[in-house]
């Protein structure tokens, strides 16, 4: 394992170290850094034209220049007194405190995309391979390859431009027809059905059940003016967490063992006990407070499946572990949703921004302000979901297709085990091995694509730094947006080779 | 362990007399194919009674398999089922899933031929039949393991309580396929449906299988439906046997009745096609003698007949192919050094000569086949054809000399470019070494394709419209088609159905009798090479074990190895098969004691 | 000994790629096909040769492609559009069917809204409408689409050319040769091809779309590469292949006549799955304002230059995005129906 890490970290320092030698050789000669000055003059112009020159070094030859560069990165590599500055930018700013500035925001729209679009893309895509040649499957499959052909830029400027105006104006005033309420219903309905399958009589079981749920929940919603003061509230919570606790036991281990289903129960009643006793703590709390509370949860999680589970402690206590942190984000959902009114308040009625990644000069206590950085995600992350989305159902259709025609599920089969022990135990693992290497380059390119998308939404990330250096021929920030995304590239790839070896016992790191 | 204390068999009239615990009638089964449904089996009906071994036999496309997966309702999804199938008295084709969930490894298991591929690579194997175990009873995780420990030890895993904890890959092949019987067995199965247990596993660890299925089978009473396309398996084990051929049944009987009257013609050719072995030489280890079960090798034969045998060393003449001191290995990468697969091979093949390679998997025999037509690099010793050492050539200067020998695979499927016509394939040697116009490319084509017994017009066809026996003519025609005087055969008909297989070593003897060459014949079946070969060399873990005449060979091996083989390969003769047995559980006694 | 114990990604990747392209099969488990029944049936060797004609590969896979729903449609689309907007403004010289040009500014007709209609179907003055300098944006929306589909052509080809290339010598030759393409390969895949393209695309778009267009294709190709390698290094393991070597075909003549054809479905896959990929490319680049120049023009160069218009003239913004999605879309679903045409275990099986 050390050995593997030592010897991909060479292979990669030295990989890393010839791709900032091509790009650096490229942007420097990818314009004339002057451009901008054309139609000026004076002694302005040679002002400005002297202090660019000093800050990129112009009167060097490009190869010194990129000693010198090199240089700077070496100050942040060998800590040697000098300070880490990354080079300068063509005003002479250093660029580090630049880079720092805009990471956060990039990083955090494209690992909360990539998260979603994995879920969401995995849970699809198994679907669609356990429904192989339905009409869900082939909807997704032409949904997938609608997706394959969108333009980022496109996709994100009509997000930005009709679903965020409309649903501001709707969030405003939230009401919908009856004949709305009814067509939503459907629609579920519909989806409901082609999903669950089966024969003509139990789809239009579950077209009915599904319609009826949907349309009856939206109308309690909006008669409650849910959509104003939204909140799950205590007797939310306390449904939710019962429902939650039965259903990963169903996922995970079935009905048959009752200790374990007792264990999860347990484990939700405690959480709810937790949720009460710890409310004032949770009216406004920090990171460190939000991280112990887990901690907590987790170990008061694994006590009460030890205690309850009785002979079956081990499988007790990883669902007493899930239910237990499942609750937490209910929790933490239900208190993002209470600071939502104060929030859209404060933004003149319009929850919904399209501009920015934060909003300025925001003071509110820890959930107004979380929730105003989800609030600013919601659009960018759809749409760097939408497109990531379509590959990770793709390659998990795919590869739980060829896992579903492997001999160990006929065994598993043959040896009568449920049909959910077969897919959970014995597919699904085997499923998502191949999915690991897919989400290492993903990732690399949900990068990319953050760089269109931060455009569009007119974020201050990594991305417009980037093109405005481009743009600018000034190669110190282009530069520190590369090592970013190519170090990125790199530790993920070793990510999902370590990942590989965890899943795969046959692969032995070395 | 002293099992074989066990009655030796039951008698069909005390079987009979038991209710039968499977009653299968007129079982059919369709795969809906482009929309087309198509027979893979029907009118299928047998009995199965406790504790008795019934064989289904068929060769490739009989339908054994898929009316066996019908039992258990595990079909593909375009397959479907028809007909009855009652274990006691319930009713399976047609049963509801979670119904059939709970029969299935319970109270019908199955083993799947290939161990491999048949556990899941991610899962401990203990955890495999821990889980199996909790399926079906209300035992805690505790317990489960227990019994999946002892289960490990019943089927005589070295270590249960540390291998528990080892996942399939961490397994040799026949501790697989015995780590799956061990899953089979877990909860007490009435049946055990087995699929071609052993036809993945080298003989002697096929043998060792068996046995084990022979034991537990005895003590479990268990009864076994094997499904097999192995003869020698068939004789070795079962009690009573089903010959199916293309979905239907053709011939059922009594296992010694089978062998010693077989009343339907297919069952006749399907037994005369199966090689015996020992046929032609006239018996196997005829040295060696089990009384009261113990060994007695007769030294003396063995004497005679090597004396008689350097009397027919002829000096003078320039061998086909020799083979002196020969090492090879696989080059080393970074920290691995090179590892060595062959080790100091010597041999001689003379002209006109059959010489048989014989050896289990790893043993090198297919490396030492590539390495002799210069597919591989040899690291130490000389490959001479006709006269010439190959090692030491380069690339250009071997080209006149590639037309002096030639190579048949194993694999027929494989061997031939997919994007080729059969003509291309068959006449691109012609093309590279005697630079023929188009016309008389094409008739040199059509002779060889008459050589081989196909239709002159195959020539436009396309590998994936012939059968894998007309493949491997075509193989074979390609080979010969610079008439060259030494040919390699790697295991040419490993991959083909029995009565194809004896078809096409049929046209391989008639074609060697009438062109004469040498050939190099690689197999792991010692009966097909001795229907061949005139010579046998014996290889095991890249060591020459043994070289001699067939006969010598056969008769009077001098390696402990050779023997252990000779007497692991099954034979088709139940009687004949019960005698071997023994000498081998006796061979094995006396290496255990020596 | 298990051939998993090396653990290289990227290897993993191909595997994961080619499971992406045979995702539509049913494979073992699934019983047999029509072929395997008929030659379990014939399984008896020497048998009465079927009568049926020879079927080559390449008839095959055309049979198969044209079952291949999608692929048609997608086919008919493409076509379509490629017919619509090469007659329509004309191409190179030669006058089409539609009188205004891309370039000529005029007064703005109706606000400049599009006098498309459907229902009855009338192409109206400006069917597309017109942009804010009053020029015809049907003309310059065809204009674009041929700048676009000329440059997605450009990239696929020389993308795959270089790809099949450097895949083919590395897989083939294996050892230093293989070791110094792929390492090279590694060190561009690092690079983003966004970013790649971003940094060099203003400057060579300044000389004209075909530099451009190959520049592009010197970028894309390392996917194919990867994927070119690792059929190379199974196929070289087979034993035709072994077969060929034996009676002494040289190095050159069993790449290109025993492994390359092998690998064409997979080549010509990727070159399709190319095409789309450039032109969102392209269309990504111009809209950051690094791709095409004036006076050219592309699609996506026309939503860039309509951006600030998008609230009070969608249909700017709408006609070309449109047709990017539709060429987009068409040339996926080529692919699709050849990924399934090409692979050899393709059995559509219906429950």
């Amino acid at each position: 394992m050390f050995y593997f890490i030592a010897k991909r970290t060479v292979i990669s320092f030295f990989i890393m170290f010839a791709a900032t030698t091509l790009m650096y050789f490229l942007t420097i000669s990818s314009g004339d850094p002057f451009e901008d000055l054309g139609e000026t003059s004076g002694p302005e112009k040679a002002a400005i034209v002297a202090a660019r020159t000093a800050a990129l070094n112009l009167d060097q030859p490009p190869l010194m220049r990129y000693l010198l560069w090199l240089q700077e990165v070496g100050y942040c590599i060998v800590p040697g007194g000098v300070q880490c500055t990354l080079g300068t930018d063509r005003v002479g700013n250093a660029v580090l405190p630049q880079l720092e500035n805009a990471i956060g925001s990039t990083f955090r729209l494209v690992i909360v995309a990539t998260v979603v679009a994995l879920f969401l893309g995995v849970l699809v895509g198994i679907v669609t391979a356990l429904r192989q040649y339905s009409t869900f499957d082939y909807s997704v499959t032409f949904i997938a390859f609608v997706l394959f052909s969108l333009p980022l830029f496109w996709l994100s400027t009509l997000l930005k431009q009709y679903v965020a105006i409309d649903l501001n104006t709707w969030l405003a005033n939230p009401q919908l027809s009856y004949l709305a309420i009814a067509g939503f219903g459907l629609v579920a309905g519909l989806i409901w059905s082609v999903v669950i399958g089966g024969d003509r009589r139990r789809r239009l079981t579950v077209f009915g059940t599904a319609a009826i749920a949907t349309s009856v929940t939206l109308f309690v919603l909006l008669v409650t003016d849910w959509f104003i003061n939204p909140a799950l509230g205590p007797i939310g919570i306390l449904v939710a967490s019962a429902a939650v606790a039965l259903g990963w036991v169903a996922l995970l281990a079935g009905f048959r063992r009752r200790r374990i289903t007792y264990a999860a129960l347990a484990t939700a009643a405690a959480g709810y006990v937790g949720y009460l006793a710890t409310a004032p703590l949770m009216t406004d709390p920090n990171w460190l407070i939000v991280l112990a509370l887990l901690v907590t949860t987790i170990l008061v999680s694994l006590a009460v499946g030890t205690i309850v589970g009785g002979p079956y402690a081990g499988q007790a206590r990883r669902i007493s572990v899930v239910v237990g942190v499942s609750i937490g984000l209910l929790v933490v959902a239900d208190r993002m949703l209470q600071a939502y009114p104060t929030l859209s308040a404060k933004a003149g009625g319009r929850p919904i921004p399209t501009t920015g990644s934060e909003s300025v000069n925001l003071a509110g206590n820890f959930w107004v302000i979380n929730l105003d950085y989800a609030l600013h995600l919601l659009l960018p992350t759809m749409a760097l979901t939408l497109i990531s989305f379509a590959t990770y159902t793709r390659y998990t259709r795919a590869s739980q297709l060829d896992v579903m025609n492997q001999d160990y599920i006929r065994t598993a089969r043959a040896k009568g085990l449920s049909e959910r022990t077969v897919l959970v135990k014995h597919a699904f693992r085997n499923a998502m091995i191949p999915i690991t290497t897919l989400m290492a380059f993903d990732f690399a390119g949900v990068l990319g694509g953050a760089v269109i998308t931060e455009t569009v939404f007119g974020w201050n990330g990594m991305g417009k730094m980037f093109v405005d250096a481009i743009g600018n021929v000034d190669p110190a920030p282009v530069m520190a947006f590369f090592i970013v995304v190519g170090s990125a590239a790199v530790l993920f790839n070793m990510l999902a080779d370590i990942a590989y070896a965890f899943l795969d016992p046959r692969i032995t790191l070395s | 362990m002293t099992m074989n204390k066990y009655p030796q068999t039951f008698t069909d009239e005390t079987r009979l007399a038991d209710e039968p615990i499977l009653t299968v009638k007129d079982l059919g089964v369709d795969f809906n194919v482009e929309n087309t449904w198509m027979m893979a089996a029907e009118g299928v009906s047998y009995d199965i009674h406790p504790g008795e071994i019934l064989a289904i036999v068929g060769e490739s496309g009989s339908g054994k398999s898929m009316s066996s997966m019908a039992l258990l309702g595990l079909l593909p999804r375009n397959g479907r089922s028809t007909g009855s199938a009652r274990l006691l008295g319930q009713e399976l084709i047609g049963a509801s899933q979670s119904k059939l969930r709970k029969i299935r490894g319970n109270d019908i298991a199955m083993i799947f031929q290939e161990p491999m591929t048949a556990l899941n690579p991610v899962l401990t194997v203990g955890e495999q039949i821990k889980e199996v175990i909790e399926q079906h009873t209300e035992a805690s995780p505790a317990r489960a393991k227990e019994r999946a420990v002892e289960l490990l030890r019943m089927v005589e895993i070295p270590d249960p309580e540390q291998r528990y904890e080892s996942f399939p890959h961490q397994f040799s092949g026949g501790q697989r396929q015995r780590a799956m019987i061990a899953i089979a067995l877990a909860n007490d199965p009435i049946l055990l449906i087995a699929d071609e247990p052993t036809t993945a596993l080298d003989v002697t660890v096929q043998a060792e299988v068996l046995e084990l299925l022979r034991k537990l089978n005895r003590r479990l009473n268990s009864a076994v439906l094997l499904i097999t396309h192995d003869m020698g398996v068939v004789a070795d084990l079962a009690d009573r046997v089903v010959v199916m051929e293309q979905g239907k049944i053709v011939e059922t009987a009594p296992a010694k009745a089978l062998f010693a009257s077989p009343r339907e013609p297919y069952t006749r050719r399907l037994l005369d096609a199966v090689p015996h072995l020992g046929s032609r030489v006239g018996g196997v280890l005829v040295d060696v003698e089990v009384v009261d079960g113990a060994l007695q090798i007769h030294e003396r034969y063995a004497e005679t007949d090597r004396l008689r045998r350097q009397e027919h060393h002829d000096a003078g003449t320039v061998p086909a192919l020799e083979l002196a001191n020969v090492d090879i290995a696989y080059p080393g990468r970074f920290r691995h050094p090179p590892t060595k697969v062959v080790h100091d091979v010597s041999f001689t093949i003379n002209p006109g000569e059959v010489m048989g390679l014989v050896g289990e998997s790893g043993s090198g025999k297919s490396t030492i086949a590539r390495a002799v037509t210069g597919l591989l690099k040899t690291s130490a010793g000389r490959v001479s054809i006709a006269g010439t050492d190959i090692t030491r050539l380069t690339t250009r200067q071997l080209l006149p000399l590639r037309k002096k020998f030639a190579i048949v695979f194993q694999d027929p499927a494989a061997s031939l470019n997919p994007r080729l016509s059969i003509g291309d394939s068959i006449g691109e040697p012609l093309y590279l070494h005697e630079k023929l116009s188009r016309t008389a490319l094409n008739k040199r084509v059509e002779a060889l394709l008459e050589d081989v017994h196909l239709p002159v017009h195959f020539r436009n066809r396309y590998p994936h419209e012939l059968s894998g026996g007309q493949r491997q003519r075509v193989g074979i025609a390609r080979a010969l088609s610079l008439r060259p005087s030494l040919l390699v055969a790697d295991e040419p008909t490993s991959a083909l159905d029995v009565s194809v297989q004896s078809k096409v070593l049929a046209l391989l003897q008639e074609l060697q009798r009438e062109q004469g060459f040498a050939c190099l014949f690689v197999s792991h079946d010692l009966a097909v090479v001795e229907l061949l070969a005139s010579h046998i060399a014996v290889l095991r873990e890249g060591h020459m074990v043994e070289q001699g005449s067939t006969e010598q060979v056969l008769l009077h091996p001098q390696a402990a190895y050779t023997r252990k083989l000779l007497a692991a390969a099954p034979v088709p003769d139940p009687d004949e098969q019960a005698i071997r047995r023994n000498q081998r559980l006796a061979l094995l006694g006396a290496g255990a004691a020596g | 000994m298990d051939k998993h114990t090396n653990s290289d990604s990227r290897a993993r990747l191909e595997l994961a790629e080619r499971n992406l392209q045979t995702q539509d099969t049913e494979i073992s488990t699934s019983g047999p096909t029509l072929d395997q029944v008929d030659q379990a049936r014939n399984s008896g060797a020497g048998s009465a040769p079927r009568n049926t004609e020879a079927k080559s590969q390449g008839r095959l896979i055309r049979e198969r492609f044209f079952h291949h729903r999608g692929a048609l449609a997608g086919m008919a689309l493409l076509a379509l559009i490629i017919i619509l907007a090469f007659s329509s403004i004309g191409f190179a010289g030669i006058p089409g069917w539609w009188d205004k040009e891309y370039d000529v500014l005029a007064d703005r007709f109706n606000e400049g809204k599009p006098t498309l209609s459907l229902w009855p179907f009338s192409l109206g003055e400006h069917p597309f409408g017109q942009d804010v300098l009053g020029r015809d944006y049907f003309a310059l929306t065809m204009r674009g689409i041929q700048t676009s589909l000329i440059i997605a052509f450009i990239v696929g080809m020389v993308g795959t050319a270089i790809g099949t290339l450097i895949g083919a010598v590395a897989g083939y030759f294996r050892g230093w040769t293989e070791a110094v393409l792929m390492r090279f390969t590694d060190v561009v895949i690092t690079i983003p091809t966004l970013v790649i393209a971003a940094v060099m695309a203003g400057i060579v778009a300044r000389s004209g779309i075909i530099p451009f267009a190959v520049f592009l294709g010197l970028i894309s190709w390392t996917g194919l590469a990867r994927i070119v390698r690792g059929e190379f290094l199974s196929l070289r393991e087979k034993e035709f292949v072994e077969s060929a070597k034996s009676v002494g075909a040289k190095s050159a003549r069993i790449i290109v006549r025993h492994i390359l054809p092998n690998t064409v479905g997979v080549i010509i896959v990727s070159a399709t799955l190319a095409i789309s990929g450039a032109i969102l490319l392209e269309t990504a680049l111009s809209f950051l304002g690094l791709g095409v120049k004036a006076p050219d023009t592309s699609l996506g160069k026309a939503i860039n230059d309509n951006r600030s218009a998008l609230t009070t003239r969608p249909w700017l913004f709408l006609w070309p995005g449109v047709f990017i999605v539709a060429i987009a879309l068409a040339v996926n679903f080529i692919g699709d129906g050849l990924r399934d045409a090409f692979d050899p275990k393709q059995t559509r099986v219906k429950q």
